[in-house]
C-alpha cells in the first residue's frame, strides 16, 4: 500500500507575470502538506498545476500509486480535489451530480449515495439552491467519491459552520489512515499530521 | 479502457445533457423560436408563388441551410463554453476521460441537431410548397450535413471555451470549418430536389465527416488539457 | 556568409524580374500580356500553401515534442507570413481575373480554395490573440493548425473539383505533362525558387523577433 506525490521544479508564469518560482514538496500516506501564503501567492494556482488542470511552465510532478508512475491523465481522474472554483450543475440534484461523476469515474452510484451521506446534505436538493456552506459540504463529497488516496484541498474549511468544520475534520482524518493530502490556506491552519510546510512567499 | 466503460462513460455524458437540457429547455427554446421567426420571414418574403420555378431549385436549398446554420449557431456553442461559464469544467475535467467525453458531447448536440432539422425542414417543405424529387436523397444530405455540424460546432465550442469573446470567435472560427460542408449540403439538396445523380457530393460530404470525425477524436484530448 | 546569400537572392529575384518582362514569351491562350504577372502569382500561391503545410508540421512537432517554444514560433512566424503571401496571391490572381475573365471575382474553384485558407488562417491568428493565457494560447494554436493540416486536402484538392474551372491546368497537370516554352519554365522556376528562399529569409528574421519579444516579456 503506497501513495506518493511529489513535485520539483514547479514555475509558472502568465505572460509577464511571474506566480511560481521553483517551488518542490512531496507527501506521502498519513502526511499532509501544508502550503501557505498570502492571497496571490501562488497557492491555488500550485494546487491546480498538482491537480493537472493547468500546465506548468516547468518543473516535473510525479505521483505513484502502488509502485506504479501515473500519467497527467491517470493522476487527473484518481485524486480528489476541493476549491473555491470547483462547482457543480445546477440544474441537477445533489445525489444526480454525484451520481454522474461516479459513472464517469466507473463507480457504483452507491458510492454517490455514501458521499452524500457522509456529509448530510439532502440527497434531492438541487445544487442551484445550496447555500454557501452546503456547497463546500459537497465539495468534499465530490472530493471523497471512490476514495482517492491523494486530496488536494484548497481552503478546505471555507464557509462553513463549527459543526461543517468539524466534519470535515474528521473526514480529513479519515482520509489520512490510508491516503495523503495537500492543503492550502491563507492562514495557518491546526492540522494533525503536518509532515512538510510550503510558505509561498508570492 | 475497455469498450463498455468508455460507452458507459459516454452515455453519462450524454444523458446528463439531455437531463440538464429538459429542466431548463435552453437549446430547445431558443432553437423552436429562432427556426420559426427565421421561417416566417423567410416565408413572408418568398412565399410559395413570389419565386420563378426555375429559381426555386437553386435559391430555396441556400435558405433552408442558412436557417439550419444559423439556428445551431445559436444553440450548439454552449457543449463546454456553459461548463466553462458555469465552472464546472473543473470537476469534469478531473473526472471524464476526453475521448467519451467528447463523443458524449458530440452526440447530444447531433440529436439536437437532428431535432432541429425534423422541426425546420416539414416546416420548411410546406410553406415553400416545395416537392422533392428523391427524399432518400434530402434524407442523406440533412443527417450527413447535420452530423458535420453537429461535430464541427462541438470542437470549436471546446477551442473557443478557454478564449475570450467567445460570441464572436465562435463564429470566425467555425465559418472556414463548415463552409465547406454548407456547400456540399446546398448542393445536394439542390439535387435531391431536382432528382438528379448526385455524383461525387455524397462521396465528398461523407469523406469530409470522416476527417471531421478524424482530426477531431485526435485533438480533442490536446485542447482539453493543453 | 549571411550577406553573400542575401546578395544572391536579391541578383535572383532582378534577373527573374527581368526575366518575366523582357525574355520570357507571351503564353498561348493569353490575353495580351497578361500572362507575365503568373511569373509572380503562381510562386506566391506556391510560397503560402508552403508556408501553411510548414506551419501545421511544426505545430504537430510542437504538440508531440515536448512543447518547445521554438516550434511554436516558427508555426505562428509562417502563417503570418503565409498570410501575406497568400493576399498577395489573392490580390494578383484578382487583377489577372479582371483581364482573362472580365470580373475582378467570380467564385471560381481556386478563388474559393484561397478564400478558405485566408478565412481559416486568418482564424487561427484571431484565437490566438483571444486567449488569456499565453500557455495555452500555443496549445489551442497549434491544435487548430494540425486540424487545419488534416482538413487541407479537402479545401483544397477535393472542394474545387466538384466546381467546373476556368483556372488555367497547373504547371504539372495530371498527365504530367509539361505545357510550357522552356524560357517561361526557365523564369518560374527560378521565380519560385526566388520566392521560396525569401520566404525561408523572413520566416528566420520573424522568429528571431518572436523569441526577443518572449525574452523581453520574461525579463
Amino acid at each position: 500500500m503506497s501513495a506518493r506525490l511529489s513535485f520539483s521544479g514547479i514555475s509558472r508564469r502568465f505572460g509577464r507575470k511571474r506566480v511560481l518560482e521553483q517551488v518542490a514538496g512531496a507527501v506521502e500516506i498519513g502526511q499532509v502538506l501544508a502550503v501557505s501564503g498570502a492571497n496571490g501567492s501562488g497557492k491555488s494556482t500550485l494546487l491546480r498545476i498538482l491537480a493537472g488542470l493547468m500546465p506548468a511552465s516547468s518543473g516535473t510532478i510525479e505521483y505513484r500509486l502502488e509502485d506504479r508512475l501515473l500519467d497527467s491523465g491517470e493522476r487527473r481522474r484518481a485524486l480528489g480535489y476541493v476549491a473555491p472554483d470547483l462547482a457543480l450543475y445546477e440544474s441537477l440534484t445533489v445525489v444526480e451530480n454525484l451520481r454522474f461523476f461516479a459513472r464517469l469515474r466507473g463507480l457504483p452510484a452507491s458510492a454517490a449515495d455514501d458521499a452524500v451521506a457522509r456529509v448530510g446534505l439532502a440527497p434531492e436538493a438541487f445544487y442551484g439552491t445550496l447555500s454557501s456552506g452546503q456547497r463546500q459540504r459537497l465539495r468534499w463529497a465530490w472530493a471523497l467519491l471512490g476514495r482517492p488516496r491523494l486530496l488536494l484541498l484548497d481552503e478546505p474549511f471555507q464557509n462553513l459552520d463549527a459543526a461543517g468544520e468539524a466534519l470535515a475534520r474528521r473526514l480529513l482524518d479519515e482520509h489520512l489512515e490510508n491516503g495523503c493530502a495537500v492543503v492550502a490556506s491563507p492562514i495557518t491552519l491546526e492540522l494533525p499530521k503536518v509532515h512538510e510546510r510550503i510558505h509561498l512567499a508570492g | 479502457m475497455s469498450a463498455s466503460t468508455w460507452l458507459a462513460e459516454a452515455t453519462a455524458v450524454f444523458v446528463k445533457e439531455w437531463r440538464s437540457e429538459l429542466r431548463t429547455r435552453y437549446a430547445l427554446n431558443t432553437f423552436g423560436l429562432f427556426a420559426v421567426t427565421t421561417l416566417i420571414t423567410a416565408s413572408v418574403a418568398l412565399g410559395p408563388a413570389s419565386l420563378a420555378p426555375v429559381e426555386r431549385a437553386s435559391v430555396l436549398p441556400v435558405l433552408l441551410w442558412l436557417i439550419l446554420l444559423f439556428t445551431a449557431t445559436a444553440g450548439l456553442p454552449r457543449a463546454f463554453v456553459f461548463e466553462e461559464e458555469t465552472h464546472t469544467s473543473t470537476a469534469l475535467r478531473l473526472a471524464a476521460s476526453p475521448g467519451p467525453l467528447f463523443v458524449g458531447k458530440a452526440a447530444y448536440n447531433l440529436a439536437l441537431t437532428l431535432a432541429l432539422e425534423a422541426l425546420v425542414v416539414p416546416l420548411f417543405l410546406i410553406l415553400f410548397d416545395l416537392a422533392v424529387a428523391s427524399p432518400g436523397l434530402l434524407a442523406l444530405a440533412l443527417l450527413a450535413g447535420g452530423f458535420g455540424l453537429a461535430l464541427g460546432s462541438t470542437l470549436v465550442s471546446a477551442l473557443i471555451s478557454q478564449a475570450r469573446g467567445r460570441g464572436t470567435l465562435f463564429a470566425v472560427l467555425s465559418l472556414p470549418i463548415l463552409l465547406p460542408l454548407l456547400l456540399f449540403s446546398v448542393q445536394l439538396t439542390r439535387l435531391a430536389i431536382l432528382g438528379d445523380a448526385p455524383g461525387q457530393t455524397v462521396e465528398a460530404l461523407l469523406l469530409y465527416d470522416a476527417s471531421l470525425t478524424v482530426a477531431s477524436m485526435m485533438l480533442f484530448p490536446v485542447i482539453w488539457n493543453p | 556568409m549571411r550577406k553573400a546569400l542575401l546578395y544572391g537572392l536579391w541578383l535572383l529575384m532582378c534577373l527573374v524580374i527581368v526575366g518575366a518582362f523582357l525574355w520570357a514569351p507571351i503564353a498561348k491562350g493569353f490575353l495580351g500580356e497578361s500572362s507575365r504577372i503568373l511569373f509572380f502569382h503562381v510562386p506566391m500561391a506556391w510560397t503560402a500553401f508552403l508556408a501553411f503545410i510548414a506551419a501545421g508540421i511544426w505545430s504537430l512537432l510542437y504538440l508531440i515534442r515536448g512543447r518547445g517554444v521554438a516550434h511554436d514560433h516558427a508555426a505562428l512566424a509562417a502563417v503570418e507570413l503565409g498570410l501575406v503571401f497568400c493576399l498577395l496571391a489573392t490580390v494578383t490572381g484578382a487583377m489577372w481575373a479582371k483581364t482573362m475573365w472580365g470580373a475582378f471575382w467570380n467564385w471560381d474553384p481556386r478563388q474559393i480554395s484561397i478564400t478558405f485558407a485566408l478565412l481559416f488562417y486568418g482564424a487561427y491568428l484571431a484565437l490566438r490573440s483571444s486567449v488569456p493565457d499565453p500557455q495555452v494560447e500555443r496549445v489551442l494554436g497549434a491544435a487548430y493548425a494540425v486540424f487545419g493540416l488534416v482538413m487541407a486536402p479537402f479545401l483544397f484538392f477535393v472542394a474545387p473539383r466538384l466546381v467546373f474551372s476556368l483556372h488555367p491546368q497547373p504547371v504539372l497537370n495530371t498527365q504530367g505533362k509539361v505545357e510550357m516554352e522552356s524560357r517561361m519554365l526557365w523564369v518560374l522556376a527560378a521565380s519560385s525558387l526566388a520566392f521560396t528562399c525569401l520566404f525561408v529569409w523572413l520566416l528566420g528574421l520573424r522568429r528571431r523577433m518572436l523569441a526577443l519579444a518572449d525574452r523581453i516579456e520574461e525579463s
